[in-house]
């Protein structure tokens, strides 16, 4: 009997949790981009170079090789009931999402390559037409992705005078099923001292925080809420956790938002192509950022293996302790 | 008569407060029980974390203030101290010991540490240094028979012990009105937590004792 009421207590205390701290904060690495085990990742690694020395697949060498990188846009005119996305008065996502379209080889008539957009890396292929035009070739290319993802479909598209311009069409009836796109040539390289540009805010809409005030006196109360949106500050523009070792006392004093884009920052440099919206929508705005991996497990220098789990336990303890009654 | 009312509804509301948030506290308590070095606090203060004096420190601090925090809380109860000046006594001994033993001193190295630099390291030392002194005054005060100079200094001493609910109120407060960043907050909160609390029992202490004497 004593037991069983001293487990009814002890439970009883564990789920009051809540009221001390945000105990559903959960602060996660996206996937793909999780810092591994020190020992774990070199073997890992080690492994990964044993198999990269396949064999290269043939390939002509065309200049149209390499990453085409630019805007996938919902094509308005073919999608009937189309609607934009109002975050808050200023803020709206028109639902374009960065692409890179990569060819990676040219066989005669055959073409072969991927695109990465929104966190999905798919394979492509398909033929490829060449009319001579002067001194220039346009090229036009026909491709399909393999059609075993809910999200794949079929690419249309010709280059010309170094722009590559055309339609995707999904196979299955997605809320968005036509695309169009424009998209210039680039060559993407990892740099550790490429700082973030004042291009566009962060605003997170999946944290909505809103705030009440009452006005007026006596019979005559109005209430105004105001919603505001888990944000960054200038911050973000000033700290790099690529080529810096960051200290405590760098961190501490930052508001979540900040500390969540400085370490996405690090995902970006790498190419990291963001699944979550609010993220993806603000490092597509960086004229710098290519989508080039969904996976960059192996890719961390030791600095930004170190800045991740300070920066991760900092967001954490923001996230659990900022506004409640407890502290972390 | 309206008078008596209305004190009895401040001890009410002032208890029932005191209650839910002593509860809180415990809830934080149990954060650290069974013992881990990577939990809550911790998380930041992981440099401090691996010596062992501030081992020694933190946890004496934990396990042991909830004691004071409770004891303390009964011997403000009107009737109990004329009822049972033993019961008084003797828990009142409890709140002493504790604070002046293990609660006092850890917290005064905690202090030392604290995260927000210099601004809150003297703070949060002050207020270890000034709870063990009100603490150790009520005391001598009390044996050498000095009623209410054993009470003033008691209600001085508790003020502080508070401050470890009012510290996190102001805190909550902060956080959800001016969203400052956190360590310019911790500044502020390491100061108002406690100086706010000696500010309301002074004025409590100088018109509740004005008052008796006329």
């Amino acid at each position: 009997m004593k037991k069983k009421s001293l487990v009814i207590a002890s439970l009883l205390l564990l789920s009051c949790e809540g009221a001390i701290k945000n105990s559903d904060a959960e602060v996660k690495e996206p996937q793909g981009a999780e810092v591994e085990d020190s020992t774990m990742a070199s073997q890992e690694s080690m492994e990964n170079q044993e198999t990269e020395t396949k064999v290269e697949l043939p390939t002509e060498k065309v200049d149209i090789l390499g990453y085409w990188v630019g805007y996938f846009e919902p094509d308005k005119k073919k999608i009937k009931d189309f609607n934009e996305m109002w975050v808050d008065e200023g803020f709206n996502w028109n639902r374009n999402n960065k692409i890179n379209i990569s060819i990676d080889r040219v066989v005669g008539e055959q073409v072969y390559g991927h695109s990465v957009v929104a966190g999905n890396d798919r394979p492509f292929e398909g033929s490829i037409k060449r009319i001579a035009q002067g001194n220039d070739t346009l090229y036009q290319i026909k491709a399909k992705e393999p059609g075993d993802d809910q999200y794949d479909g079929a690419f249309e598209f010709s280059i010309e005078n170094g722009q590559l311009k055309g339609t995707w069409t999904a196979n299955r009836n997605l809320k968005i099923k036509y695309r169009i796109y424009e998209l210039e040539k680039k060559t993407y390289q990892y740099n550790p001292d490429i700082m973030l540009t004042h291009a566009g805010p962060y605003v997170n809409w999946t944290k909505r925080i809103d705030k009440v005030e009452t006005y007026g006196e006596g019979d005559e109360v109005e209430e105004w809420i105001y919603s505001s949106y888990g944000s960054a500050t200038d911050k973000i523009y000033k700290v790099n956790a690529s080529n810096t070792l960051l200290k405590k006392g760098d961190v501490e004093n930052m508001k979540k938002g900040d500390l969540t884009i400085i370490r996405n920052t690090i995902y970006a440099r790498h190419g990291y192509s963001f699944k979550f919206q609010p993220l993806r929508v603000f490092f597509d705005q960086q004229d710098w950022y290519i989508p080039v991996h969904t996976d960059i497990k192996s890719e961390f220098t030791d600095i930004e293996k170190e800045n991740i789990k300070l920066l991760m336990k900092y967001e954490k303890n923001a996230a659990e302790y900022y506004d409640s009654f407890g502290r972390g | 008569m309206k008078l008596k009312v209305l004190r009895f509804l401040f001890y009410f509301l002032f208890y029932l407060a005191l209650a839910y948030y002593s509860y809180l506290m415990l809830l934080i308590t149990l954060q650290y029980i069974p013992l881990r070095f990577d939990v809550a606090f911790l998380h930041i203060k992981t440099d401090e974390i691996q010596h062992t004096y501030y081992q020694v420190a933190f946890f004496t601090h934990v396990y042991t203030s909830m004691f004071v925090l409770i004891s303390g809380a009964l011997q403000f109860i009107p009737g109990l101290r004329k009822q049972f000046p033993k019961f008084h006594r003797s828990v009142g001994y409890v709140y002493i010991l504790v604070l002046l033993l293990f609660s006092g001193p850890s917290g005064i190295i905690m202090g030392i540490k604290a995260n927000g630099g210099i601004y809150s390291q003297i703070s949060f030392t002050l207020l270890g240094i000034l709870w063990m002194i009100f603490t150790a005054k009520a005391l001598i005060a009390i044996k050498n028979g000095n009623w209410e100079l054993h009470q003033k200094f008691m209600l001085r001493s508790y003020a502080l012990t508070l401050s470890a609910i009012s510290l996190r109120l102001i805190k909550q407060f902060l956080a959800n009105t001016y969203s400052l960043p956190p360590m310019d907050m911790y500044k502020i909160v390491a100061w108002a937590g406690w100086v706010l609390n000696l500010v309301i029992v002074e004025i409590y202490i100088f018109y509740h004792f004005r008052l008796k004497k006329s």
